[in-house]
C-alpha cells in the first residue's frame, strides 16, 4: 500500500466515510457544490476506491477536493452508507500534510485561512474580529460595513460590544490566562504544528515563485481566479 | 398415505400442491385470502412473453381441482406443533386442526412499502405511483396523471427499497429491472407520444429473453435509459415531479421534470414468512428471507426436519423459477416421506 492510502486509512473521517461505492450518483445528485462547480463526489469516491496512488496524488494536487462545502448532505442519502464529505475531509488532511495543496488555486487558499483565521485565533482567541475585515479586502460587505469600520470604536461602544477591552462583552479581549490555555490546547492536539505546516509549505511555494508570503502570495490567494471552476 | 400441509397459496404453494397430489400424497393447502394466486393477482401481464397474468393464475387454480388437495381459503395457521414422531399439527384461525407428515412453507414476499423512502414522495406527491399501482392502471387501460391528463414525460425508478442500506435492504430484488423494461414497453404502446425514461444503476437481465427485451425497449420502443439512481424528488406547483439524479455516464447532475413517476418497488419477505420462521425456529438470512439449508444442495430444506420451503419466502424469484422451485420442493418432500 502506498503512503497516501496508508495515511487515509489512519484518518478517522476517511474510515468513517468510506465503505464501498456502487457508483450510483446519489451523492452527486444531492450535492450543492456539484451544482455550481465542475465537481463530482461520486468520481472522487470512485478514484479512492480504485486505489491508484498516482491518481489520488493528482486529486490531492487539484482544485477538486476544495470545492466541497462539507455540508454532509451526501451522508443522508448514500445507499452504501458512505459519506463522500468525510472522504473529502480525509483527502484534504493528507493534501495539507504532504503539501500538495499549494499546487492548486483553491488549495493555496489554505494559506489565507491560516493567515487570517488561524493566526487570529492564536493571537486573540477569535476566528475573526471586526478590525480584521478590511473593506478593501471585502467589497461584498458593502458601504454600511465601510462606515462601521471607519467608526469602529464609537460604534462598538454604542452597542456595548466592549471591543478588545478587558471585562465582559461579546467582543471583549480574551484574558492572558485563557489565551495561554488555548495555546496549550493547540500544542497538545497538533493544531499548532498543523498551522505551521501550512505556513512552511506556502512559504516554499512563495519563494519558488519569488513572491513575498505575507504580501504578494497572500493577496494572490484572495484575488486569483482562473475562471476554470465550472 | 402421507399428508403434507402447505402454508401459502401463491404460485409456489399451488404448483407444489399439484405436484405432490399427482404423486399420490394428500395435501392441505392453506391460503389467508379468499382466492389463491397471492401477488400474481396484482399483475396484468408477465415478462418475457407478455402473457396475461390471470391466464397463469387460472391454470394454477384449475390444477387444484384434484381429489388429493383440500383447500383452506381465508385461513391462517394460528399455531404449529411438531410431535416426537415428526408429525405436524396446525391449528387454523377457525379453530380446526390439520395434521401432516411434512410442512411446506410457501408464504412468499411482500412489495417494499415505498412510503419508507420518504424523499421519493410516495403518498405525498400526487403523481408518484409504484409498479404495483401501474399494473392496476394497465388493467384499467387508463394511464393518467392526478389531473386526468395524458402524462407527457414518465420516469421509471429502479431499485426502490433494494440495494439500499438506508432502508436496511442490502439485497437486489432481481425482478424489478425486467419489470421496468416490460412496463416501459407497455407504457409506450399505450402512449406513443410520451417520453419514457428508466433511471437505473445496473440492468440485471438474468432470464432468457430479458436482455433481448431490453434491447428492443431501446431500439424499437425508444425508451431512454439513464444510468443514475434517484436521489430525491420534489413536487412543483403543477404537481409535476422534479427528480434529482446524476447522469453517471456523463458525470453531470441532472434535473428532470416528470408528469408521472413510477417506483419499481423491491421485494421483502412477507410478514407471514417472518412469522412462520419465528414459529418454526427456522433461520432467516440477513435479507429477512428464510435461509435455506444449503444454497446448492438444499435450497428447499431448512434446519428443521420435515419443514420445507419454496418460492419467494427464501429469495426473490421470477415465476419460471418459482414454479421450478415448487416442483423441486415436491421432489424433496416425496423423498423425505418415502424414507420415513
Ligand atoms: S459534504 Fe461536500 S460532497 Fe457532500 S454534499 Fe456537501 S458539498 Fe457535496
Ligand atoms: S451515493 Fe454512495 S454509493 Fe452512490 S456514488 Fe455516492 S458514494 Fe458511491
Ligand atoms: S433487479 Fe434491478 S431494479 Fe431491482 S433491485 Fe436489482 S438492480 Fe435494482
Amino acid at each position: 500500500m502506498g503512503d497516501i492510502l496508508k495515511r487515509l486509512r489512519e484518518d478517522i473521517h476517511f474510515m468513517e466515510g468510506f465503505n464501498s461505492c456502487m457508483n450510483c450518483g446519489v451523492c452527486t445528485a444531492i450535492c450543492p457544490a456539484a451544482e455550481f462547480y465542475n465537481y463530482d463526489p461520486r468520481v472522487i469516491v470512485e478514484t479512492v476506491q480504485r486505489g491508484d496512488e498516482g491518481e489520488i496524488e493528482e486529486l490531492l494536487k487539484s482544485d477538486t477536493i476544495w470545492y466541497c462545502g462539507e455540508c454532509m448532505s451526501c451522508k443522508t442519502r448514500c445507499p452504501r452508507c458512505n459519506t463522500p464529505g468525510l472522504v473529502i475531509m480525509g483527502l484534504r488532511k493528507v493534501s495539507q500534510e504532504l503539501g500538495y495543496f499549494v499546487h492548486s488555486e483553491k488549495g493555496r487558499q489554505q494559506y489565507a485561512l491560516k493567515h487570517v483565521i488561524g493566526e487570529s485565533v492564536l493571537k486573540r482567541g477569535y476566528c475573526v474580529t471586526p478590525d480584521l475585515v478590511k473593506p478593501e479586502m471585502h467589497p461584498e460587505q458593502g458601504p454600511v460595513w465601510e462606515w462601521i469600520y471607519e467608526h469602529m470604536d464609537d460604534f462598538y461602544d454604542r452597542v456595548h460590544g466592549n471591543l478588545r477591552k478587558p471585562g465582559a462583552g461579546a467582543l471583549r479581549a480574551v484574558d492572558a490566562e485563557s489565551m495561554d490555555e488555548l495555546h496549550r490546547i493547540f500544542d497538545v492536539t497538533g493544531g499548532t504544528e498543523f498551522l505551521n505546516q501550512i505556513e512552511s509549505y506556502s512559504r516554499e511555494k512563495a519563494e519558488e515563485e519569488g513572491t513575498d508570503l505575507e504580501e504578494g502570495y497572500f493577496l494572490r490567494t484572495y484575488m486569483e481566479n482562473s475562471g476554470n471552476h465550472q | 398415505m402421507h399428508t403434507v400441509i402447505i402454508i401459502g397459496g401463491g404460485p409456489a404453494g399451488c404448483e407444489a400442491a399439484y405436484q405432490l397430489a399427482s404423486d399420490g400424497i394428500q395435501v392441505h393447502l392453506i391460503e389467508k385470502n379468499n382466492e389463491t394466486g397471492g401477488n400474481l393477482n396484482n399483475w396484468y401481464q408477465l415478462f418475457p412473453d407478455r402473457k396475461n397474468a390471470q391466464d397463469l393464475n387460472k391454470r394454477l387454480q384449475e390444477q387444484l381441482n384434484h381429489p388429493g388437495i383440500t383447500l383452506h381459503l381465508g385461513m391462517e395457521p394460528s399455531r404449529v406443533e411438531k410431535d416426537g414422531q415428526g408429525r405436524f399439527s396446525v391449528s387454523l384461525s377457525d379453530g380446526s386442526l390439520l395434521e401432516g407428515d411434512a410442512l411446506l412453507v410457501a408464504t412468499g414476499f411482500k412489495t417494499f412499502d415505498a412510503k419508507r423512502k420518504e424523499e421519493y414522495g410516495y403518498g405525498i406527491y400526487e403523481n408518484v405511483v409504484t409498479s404495483v399501482d401501474l399494473e392496476n392502471m394497465f388493467r384499467n387501460h387508463a394511464i393518467r396523471t392526478s389531473k386526468g391528463d395524458v402524462p407527457r414525460r414518465i420516469g421509471i425508478i429502479h431499485c426502490v427499497g433494494s440495494r439500499d442500506e438506508k432502508v436496511c435492504n442490502f439485497h437486489c430484488s432481481k425482478l424489478c429491472c425486467i419489470t421496468g423494461v416490460k412496463q416501459a414497453i407497455e407504457l409506450r404502446e399505450m402512449l406513443p407520444e410520451s417520453e419514457i425514461f428508466c433511471f437505473y444503476m445496473d440492468m440485471r437481465m438474468f432470464g432468457p429473453g430479458y436482455e433481448e427485451m431490453y434491447r428492443e425497449a431501446q431500439e424499437k420502443y425508444n425508451i431512454k435509459f439513464i444510468r443514475g439512481r434517484l436521489s430525491e424528488a420534489a413536487e412543483n406547483r403543477e404537481h409535476q415531479v422534479q427528480v434529482k439524479v446524476e447522469d453517471t455516464l456523463l458525470g453531470r447532475p441532472l434535473r428532470v421534470t416528470l408528469d408521472l413517476m413510477v417506483l419499481l418497488v423491491g421485494m421483502e419477505a412477507s410478514n407471514e414468512t417472518q412469522g412462520m420462521a419465528r414459529e418454526l425456529g427456522v433461520k432467516l438470512a440477513p435479507s429477512g428471507f428464510i435461509l435455506p439449508l444449503d444454497p446448492h444442495y438444499g435450497n428447499n430444506l431448512t434446519g428443521e426436519k420435515g419443514v420445507f420451503i419454496t418460492g419467494c419466502c427464501s429469495a426473490p424469484m421470477n415465476l419460471t423459477d418459482t414454479l421450478n422451485d415448487a416442483r423441486s420442493a415436491a421432489v424433496c418432500i416425496t423423498r423425505y416421506l418415502n424414507m420415513k
